[in-house]
């Protein structure tokens, strides 16, 4: 647990003074503040507009941060070979990939924070006083960002390559908004040849509309199925990918 | 003596394959091979000769494909003996947000430094590979040769008993390798036991106890000091002679 600790710190400072990171904060400041042009478009719901497009905004910026960190942040230190620096002393391989996931996700959740902080500041200027939780929302697109991640992870190490494992995590992710649908067509009358994929589907790809809160803003208070619930299907999917990755890990020579 | 190194019949062969096709490749063949506890000893070899696939399997950073390798008395990687074990590889890369100062921390920490220890244990060894006055650089703006300094700072901050140096004097200037031999000598008259390759042979002669030779993956020849000193053309013409 020390170990993992000192992994996801020193990952996260490190993060944190990357100038891609300090320049993508910047850009999405900017493009949050240029949000209030399409408010004005949006006339009489304004603040619901630009509620609805900075979060989702927020959730795209760190969707692409977690994704371009978990798909490059173990396959860089292997070609670097800063890895052997840390696997050369008593860190188990499993420690390093959970620190290295950890330390990516504290420095997402700090961009996602600001972006949030800054969003809601535009937000309040504009008089918006809910009644869509804020908090909510944002805890459950950093859970759609977390899950995805964990995949990407796995697949970067499965597959050694950044472009193979950006691109299956973010057609995943999009999948994943459209799991009910998959469900839907696997007991209403998909055809017997489509089913077994549907049903691979339907077991790999995670239920990002679960954690979707933004769609049901406006009618909720927190989450249908409970936040506990949702935390432990978030922690478990990632314990499963993360565990698939460890595997990998264990069998990869340096 | 115990040994801190143990090598008994290892044979490491690469596997690769594309499109189906699968190659082999040598990287060291029955390798029998010891090094003794306090002992320093050099590894010497044409490029390719299986010196770097050698320090990866002390490290287990590979797995042998036949044979026993044991560290400490421990197997690979175990977490015992890598408390113990302190690693320069060749070219090192740092993380290149981190200074030295953060850098070192990081490696101390990993490898179970207390913290009240830290802060002296850092500025001692900064001290002792001259980078005492760029300890809140950032690692990114250094010279290949700072960076090496950097590099067995990492390997020795945590006192360990087996030091394993790939290439360590590479990139650097005739005053830092001076200074890199006097500290390495300071680690062996504390008694650590010390694994050095190195492509200058002249290093070696003055730094180590053994040499020996690897040849195609094969340890050729292991010399003696004596030895060398003793041969006409020293430790190069003996080394020549068995590579040809």
């Amino acid at each position: 647990m020390r170990n993992i600790a000192i992994l996801a710190w020193t990952g996260w400072q490190e993060n944190l003074r990357r100038r891609f990171y300090l320049v993508s904060l910047a850009f999405a400041g900017v493009f949050l503040y240029m949000s209030l042009i399409l408010g004005v478009l949006a006339v009489e719901q304004e603040t619901r507009v630009l509620f609805d497009f900075g979060l989702g905004f927020i959730e795209l910026m760190g969707l692409a941060g977690a994704l371009y960190g978990a798909t490059t942040v173990v396959l860089r230190e292997m070609e670097t070979k800063t890895v052997y620096l840390v696997l050369s002393r008593p860190v188990g391989r499993g420690e390093y990939l959970v620190g290295r996931f950890v330390g990516l996700m504290l420095s997402v959740l700090c961009s996602m924070a600001l972006m949030a902080a800054f969003h809601l500041v535009i937000l309040k200027a504009k008089g918006w006083q809910g009644p869509e939780p804020y908090l909510a929302c944002f805890c459950g697109a950093f859970l759609k960002v977390l899950v995805t991640a964990s995949l990407a992870m796995f697949l970067a190490i499965f597959s050694s390559s950044v472009l193979t494992a950006g691109v299956i995590s973010g057609v995943i992710w999009t999948l994943g908004h459209f799991l009910p649908e998959i469900r839907f067509l696997i007991t209403h009358g998909a055809s017997r040849p489509l089913l077994a994929p549907l049903h691979l589907l339907s077991w790999v790809v995670p239920d990002l509309q679960l954690l979707n809160l933004r769609d049901r803003a406006a009618s909720l208070s927190g989450p249908e199925a409970g936040w506990a619930w949702l935390l432990c299907y978030a922690a478990l999917y990632c314990a499963v990918w993360l565990s698939s990755a460890w595997v990998l890990l264990r069998r990869k020579e340096f | 003596m115990p040994a801190s190194l143990e090598f008994r019949k290892v044979t490491k062969t690469y596997i690769s394959s594309h499109l189906g096709r699968t190659r082999s490749s040598r990287g060291i063949v029955d390798l029998e091979w010891e090094v003794p506890e306090g002992e320093s000893f050099g590894l010497l070899g044409l490029n390719g000769s299986g010196k770097t696939t050698t320090f990866k399997l002390a490290l287990g950073l590979l797995r042998p494909t036949s044979g026993e390798v044991r560290i400490l008395g421990r197997a690979p990687a175990d977490a015992v003996a890598m408390a113990e074990v302190g690693f320069l590889p060749e070219l090192p890369y740092f993380y290149p947000f981190l200074t030295p100062r953060e850098s070192l921390r990081f490696y101390g920490r990993l490898s179970g430094l207390p913290e009240r220890e830290l802060p002296e244990r850092i500025a001692r060894t900064l001290s002792a590979v001259g980078l005492s006055e760029h300890g809140d650089r950032r690692l990114g703006e250094f010279s290949k040769g700072m960076v090496q300094r950097v590099g067995l700072a990492q390997a020795v901050l945590h006192d360990p008993r087996l030091i394993v140096l790939d290439e360590p004097v590479s990139g650097l200037d005739p005053l830092a390798i001076r200074e890199f031999r006097e500290l390495l000598g300071v680690l062996r008259g504390r008694g650590k036991t010390l694994v050095v390759s190195s492509h200058s042979i002249s290093e070696l002669e003055k730094l180590c106890d053994r040499v020996g030779i690897l040849k195609d993956g094969r340890l050729a020849r292991v010399i003696a000091q004596k030895e060398w000193e003793a041969a006409p053309e020293g430790l190069e013409g003996l080394f020549v002679e068995s590579v040809r």
